[in-house]
């Protein structure tokens, strides 16, 4: 035995399925759209079938094809002609395609053999009985049937207090999108049943969305506009207004939504009147609204009084009503039926979904026989069957149709396209007969419907740009079960792997300003080895402000290389200098600046610079064989390579590390011997100088970043790592800013990755350097630290302070910080001493950096 | 709907009102960043119109005004599609709301 586990809400307009495990209820969503639900709809269009949503679309425009609410008609012995099928189709064949449809919606792949199905509590017999076997049609070896209210009931318990006493009267209150259903019902020692039921089959949301058109739209119209018939032409099918209603439909359902939530809206639409586009904008009250919808309710509340009376009970003797449907999310509706039966009404679970809960809850302590199990097979006899061609339609099969020639395609397609649509070329092979096949893209934008199989034919797929596009390509048979050992999955690339377009061999990177370090970065545009075109919008702020007119300038340097090097090292494909005197006023630091760059499939940059301040733009096109270098920026590079190898060989003969210290030195010659050239050149010079450097420069970056090789990242690494333990030890014991300063060691921290995969050295220096930083500011702000160091001051010579009287004052006011416990004028009195040392430890930083202008 | 639908579906429909008053070269600009921002975060806002309609295109939620037939266009777009890439993999989290002829 198992448990059935499955429950399906086969609504009037939607319907849904969920299951039960583990103590949960999932709901299985749509895989086309994601949405919960269902519509209850089925479309013979002339060359497909298609069920739900798509399918109600056709529903005003196609009527003798599309069947909707045929829920209503279960259990007659009436029979829909469907003319392009040129046969007759029955309510139960119709419910049959919905629950096909819905057992699609279960993404595990698992089969659902078995299943609760609601029914409304105005089912006679024939009508229960016409479900259930909708429910063995559509492939359930068991169809076990629940009441709606009860369902809803069984929702409502489980979500609230197991434990509490539930014995006495409820009302369930379901109003929903185009129904309306009232239950009364029972629990005694717990056993639940409906006692009685009333319902109204056309009162729901959408009379009220029209509703809403009708009592305000409609007559604000005729009031501030002069148009002839407005609502007739609103109304009429083909009328000239008959758009507008679609959207005024759309739009009164949002506004409808918006009011459960507050107190007033704004409907807006544009209205043509005499060719002339006229804006409008209606403020709805909630107020307005509600009296759109109070006959509507007064009904239904003369329905639940009905009820009562009718069994002869006192509303004081109702426990509480459960609230099922969408249309109970109106404040209006719980506050009306509060306000006239005085009873509690319950809205704490979600009442589209309600019912569909509680059956799952049901389905949960159902249990069937599999049949499988009788043939000895295990429980994979449909799969056995399934994978020769034929779905298992009765508990005696017969061994003639297993038999039977399985269908086999043929598919034909590009796997690669740079078009909006490809096309996808089947062939079909076997027995053909009533057979449909429909083709679902993944992401749930494409949906064929069921189309009936032919030997040839052909597809158009349209495929989502930039990005890998999966189809799945299903046959079914006659009573629309999938054959699953059809099933195809097709794959189509669209866009940039085009096998056409070549790779990029390098990054190419724009150089930013990094202005915590006093340099610069660069960020990738383009990465290694993607393919070629490329286009690519960078939105950056300017880094400083430049005055009109003046020499400063913001430069844009695109370099090709490698992106976790130093920006030096890499090779620079374009600049662009904008100095103050092409600008038509003052660039403001903090502005925005647009960079769109792309390269082209013979590797032509194309830049477009847009400065949104000045409103300027400058475009420029480099072929790859020019260089432009800038002179400002070159002595700025020049300083900052020779400033770091300089610390490097201080850092080398500190480790012992003689042949790096040698070889860095050699590098720190070459640097010097073109020093005093490059700092007499001026921007306009016309000679080769510049040129000469640049390389120069670049050839000794790149040697340096290969200085000590692995090595010597290695220990860099290393010294990192220790000098983020020393923060992170230290860190905890701050006396003073520990905010402030955790804040500033995650910043760091945020970094890091970049940091570790570099293989720049300067970067993991320039980090150590920060975390080092960050150390002593910890220190400095740690109390037991600041008084070690104080006594250290205390018993220093007069000859290490430029005014040892000075000093002295300020050691009484120490002591006396100290004494009182006023740790906070101690400390600032540490501080100060501090300024008076002749080699103080605080480093000056200079300010006075340039870099790209780019932020 | 998450924030960031709601937040797409207020741009376009700013957009769509620029649009009205041929207004939009001026905003142009502003819009392709809006838009741009929103890509990097993963979400692709689509506006169809003028497209083909067709019954297989389960991307739009459509009402047809006029005569059904081959040949329909999307004349208006009410909400914009909206995917979400997650995982390289494009999931459609907005059906566009549209109106076909």
């Amino acid at each position: 035995m198992k448990s059935i586990n499955f429950g399906i809400d086969l609504g009037t307009t939607n319907s849904l399925i969920t299951k039960y495990e583990n103590g949960q209820v999932t709901i299985f969503k749509n895989p086309i759209g994601h949405k919960d639900t269902l519509a209850s709809v089925v479309a013979f269009r002339p060359d497909r079938t298609l069920v739900g949503d798509k399918a109600r679309e056709f529903l005003i425009k196609d009527p003798i094809n599309i069947f909707a609410n045929f829920k209503r008609r279960m259990g007659t012995d009436d029979k829909f002609y469907v003319v392009n099928l040129d046969e007759n189709i029955t309510p139960i064949e119709l419910s049959t395609l919905v629950l096909k449809e819905l057992k699609q919606f279960i993404y595990s792949g698992e089969q659902a053999e078995a299943a609760v199905i609601t029914i409304p509590a105005s089912f006679d017999t024939m009508q229960s009985n016409a479900t259930k076997k909708a429910g063995l049609a559509a492939g359930f070896e068991e169809v076990v049937l629940l009441q709606e209210p009860i369902a809803a009931s069984l929702a409502y318990f489980n979500a609230a207090n197991q434990g509490e006493d539930k014995n006495g009267y409820w009302l369930v209150y379901d109003l929903g999108g185009g129904t309306f259903d009232i239950a009364l019902m029972e629990i005694k020692d717990g056993e639940m049943k409906v006692i009685d039921h009333e319902g109204n089959n056309f009162l729901g949301g959408a009379d009220f969305d029209f509703g809403m058109i009708e009592q305000i739209i409609v007559p604000y119209v005729n009031a501030h506009f002069e148009i002839e018939n407005f609502e007739q032409e609103l109304r009429s099918k083909n009328g000239k207004y008959e758009k507008l209603f679609y959207e005024l439909i759309y739009k009164s359902e949002e506004a409808k939504k918006e009011l459960s939530h507050q107190e007033q809206t704004i409907l807006d639409f544009t209205l043509m009147v005499d060719g002339v586009a006229q804006d409008v904008m209606l403020s709805i009250t909630r107020k307005q609204f509600e009296e759109t919808i109070t006959t509507r309710i007064s009904e239904t509340l003369r329905m639940l009084q009905d009820i009562l009376q009718r069994n002869q009970i006192a509303a004081s003797n109702i426990e509480e009503i459960l609230l099922v449907g969408g249309s109970t999310y109106i404040p209006y509706v719980k506050n009306s039926l509060q306000s006239e039966t005085q009873i509690a009404v319950n809205s704490g679970i979600d009442p589209t979904t309600a019912v569909a809960i509680g059956a799952a809850y049901y389905a949960a302590n159902k249990y069937y026989q599999p049949k499988g199990t009788k043939l000895a097979l295990g429980n994979n006899v449909d799969d056995l069957l399934n994978s020769l061609g034929r779905v298992e339609e009765e508990e005696d099969f017969d061994l003639d149709a297993v038999e039977m020639t399985p269908v086999q395609l043929k598919v034909s397609y590009s796997k690669m396209s740079k078009d909006v649509e490809e096309v996808l070329i089947i062939k079909a092979e076997g027995d053909l007969d009533r057979k449909t096949y429909r083709i679902i893209r993944s992401d749930g934008g494409f949906d064929t419907g069921f189309v009936p199989l032919k030997s040839k034919f052909t597809e158009f797929l349209p495929l989502l740009p930039n990005i890998n596009n999966t189809f799945f390509l299903r046959v079914y048979d006659a009573d629309q079960n999938e054959i699953r050992a059809a099933m195809e999955e097709l794959s189509i690339t669209h866009g940039q792997y085009n096998i056409s377009g070549q790779p990029l061999p390098q990054d190419i990177c724009i150089e930013v300003d990094d202005k915590d370090n006093h340099t610069t970065k660069l960020e990738l545009i383009f990465e290694k080895n993607s393919i070629l075109p490329q286009k690519k919008t960078l939105y950056r702020e300017i880094s400083k402000t430049i005055k009109q007119g003046s020499d400063d300038s913001i430069i844009i340097n695109i370099l090709e290389g490698d992106r976790f090097a130093r920006p030096l090292s890499n090779l620079v494909i374009a600049c662009i200098v904008i100095s103050g005197k092409d600008l038509t006023s003052d660039l403001i630091k903090g502005s925005d600046i647009e960079l769109q760059i792309s390269m082209s499939d013979n590797r032509e940059l194309h830049t477009e610079v847009y400065l949104v301040m000045t409103q300027q733009e400058f475009k420029n096109a480099f072929s790859i064989s020019e260089k432009h270098v800038n002179v400002d920026r070159l002595k700025e590079q020049f300083i900052d390579l020779e400033n770091e190898i300089r610390n490097s060989i201080k850092m080398f003969s500190v480790d012992d590390n003689d042949v790096w210290a040698l070889q860095a030195n050699d590098f720190l010659k070459e640097l010097g011997q073109h020093k005093a050239e490059l700092f007499k050149l001026q921007e306009n010079d016309r000679t080769d100088t510049k040129y000469v450097i640049a390389e120069m420069l670049n050839r000794i970056s790149k040697a340096y970043d290969k200085l000590g090789g692995e090595d010597r990242l290695e220990r860099l690494r290393y010294e990192y790592f220790e000098s983020k333990d020393f923060a992170e030890n230290h860190l905890p014991m701050a006396d003073f800013r520990k905010e402030e300063l955790a804040q500033k060691y995650q910043k760091i921290l945020g970094g890091e990755h970049h940091v570790l995969i570099s293989r720049n050295p300067s970067i993991l220096e320039k980090a150590t350097e920060k975390l080092n930083d960050l150390g002593w500011d910890i220190l400095w702000n740690t109390l037991s630290y600041l008084i070690s160091r104080y006594e250290g001051f205390k018993a220093l010579e007069p000859a290490h302070y430029t005014n040892y009287n000075g000093a002295q004052t300020i050691f009484k006011s120490a002591d006396t910080a100290l004494n009182g416990e006023k740790y906070y004028e101690f400390r600032q009195h540490v501080y100060n001493i501090t300024h008076l040392l002749v080699h103080s430890d605080y480093k000056v930083k200079n300010d006075d950096f340039k870099g790209t202008g780019i932020g | 709907m998450s924030q960031n639908v709601q937040l797409i579906n207020q741009v376009f429909e700013i957009s769509q009102k620029i649009e009205q008053e041929q207004l939009s070269a001026k905003f142009e600009r502003n819009f392709t960043k809006i838009y741009n921002l929103l890509e990097e975060e993963g979400l692709h806002c689509i506006n169809p119109l003028g497209e083909k309609y067709t019954e297989s295109r389960t991307d739009c939620e459509a009402s047809i005004a006029g005569k059904a037939n081959h040949n329909m266009k999307i004349t208006k777009v009410i909400k914009p599609i909206v995917y979400k890439q997650e995982n390289g993999q494009m999931v459609l989290i907005q059906k566009g709301i549209v109106i076909v002829e």
